[in-house]
């Protein structure tokens, strides 16, 4: 069953991210929001980053991992790696399997 | 002009240096809105066309995705089949646009990314739509730019933009709210509770102030004084699509963007 996670950071923008657990390891991961990313293509080294971190990977290791991954000149606007790890968190440790208003 | 907007002076002087043109058509499918923002923004870029403000004119309901938003978090199936609204995908980031022709005005601006060089990300947004904050306030609307990239009044949102830069280009545009129907719009779109988390409100249809309330004015008045205005700051030429530019985004709109493979990118 897919778990779902959202992070808004405040002024900025939702990002969602969607994954499954594969014998301890993030799988099947898909990220997705209302944010700007340049160039768009950066949104693949954000999700390669994601797929295959331990499911006990912290916030701040999953932001290593894709601060990392992300190639110099990729732009994040209205959100960060760091917001990307806390949904990720919301999804392992609450992630009910998308839960609506 | 308030000191917010000062710190764009040494910017400003930017516009008129290119001469500005202005397309403005008859309706056109939500596709080949998309197709067009794409093929115009790299038309510009290169060089092949000038500077240009395109307004649109939407020839059927749809709901308009960011490059980056997963269709499934964003729109209700149902509700969209019942109310005959096609699911597209645009090539910039930010938030999903619910549309019904006579209630949207909507924009693009595509121009040499020389003009918004030294400036962020952030600021370039309300840098772009100086013109339009001031269109609006000649209007009578206490409107204002909140960043990251909405435009807003006292009465509440109004508008949003969206950026993406390609191609030596800028391509910037935006729709605002001219009417709106609430019931339908969250019949349509999701809107979840941690989107909702820093906006004081839980509420989506009172975040929205259409201008059509605000100004009580036909949308056609509204859209022309929007025109008049960029004429007046950054002067504006009449001019039209070239067969080859509507040529080529009719094709790309039938290959790219009603393809399921580009408006499901996110599922």
């Amino acid at each position: 069953m897919p778990l779902h996670g959202e992070f808004k950071q405040p002024g900025g923008k939702l990002v969602v991210v969607d994954l499954e657990l594969r014998d301890g390891y993030l799988a099947e991961v898909h990220v997705s929001g209302d944010f700007f990313l340049e160039p768009p293509e950066a949104l693949d080294d954000i999700v390669a980053a994601l797929t295959g971190a331990p499911v006990d990977a912290s916030e701040d290791d999953l932001a290593t991992r894709i601060d990392e991954a992300l190639a110099p000149d990729a732009m994040l606007i209205g959100f960060d790696a760091r917001g990307v790890g806390k949904a990720v968190r919301r999804a392992v440790t609450d992630g009910s399997p998308r839960e609506r208003l | 002009m308030s000191t917010d907007t000062d710190r764009f002076a040494r910017f400003r002087p930017r516009w008129n240096e290119f001469d500005w043109q202005l397309i403005r058509t008859g309706a056109q499918a939500p596709e080949l809105h998309m197709a067009l923002d794409e093929v115009l923004t790299y038309e510009v870029g290169s060089g092949h066309r000038k500077p240009t403000l395109r307004i649109w004119e939407w020839a059927s309901n749809a709901v308009i995705l960011g490059r980056f938003q997963s269709v499934r978090n964003e729109v209700d199936p149902d509700g969209a089949a019942r109310h005959d609204i096609a699911v597209m995908r645009r090539i910039t980031g930010g938030g999903a646009m619910f549309i019904e022709p006579q209630n949207a005005i909507t924009y693009s601006i595509y121009a040499p990314d020389s003009l918004v060089r030294g400036l962020s990300f952030i600021d370039s947004y309300a840098f772009m739509d100086e013109w339009v904050i001031q269109g609006l306030r000649s209007l009578g609307v206490e409107a204002e730019y909140v960043p990251i990239n909405d435009i807003s009044s006292t009465a509440g949102k109004i508008g949003g933009a969206a950026q993406t830069r390609r191609g030596g280009a800028v391509l910037h545009h935006v729709t605002m709210a001219y009417d709106m129907d609430p019931a339908k719009m969250l019949e349509v779109l999701r809107i979840g509770r941690e989107k909702l988390s820093d906006k004081g409100s839980v509420s989506a249809n009172k975040r929205v102030a259409p201008l059509r309330q605000q100004t009580q004015l036909p949308r056609q008045v509204v859209v022309d004084r929007l025109v008049e205005t960029f004429a007046d700051l950054r002067g504006l030429t009449g001019g039209e699509l070239t067969t080859a530019e509507l040529t080529r985004a009719e094709a790309l709109a039938k290959e790219k963007f009603l393809s399921d493979e580009w408006r499901y990118l996110l599922p």
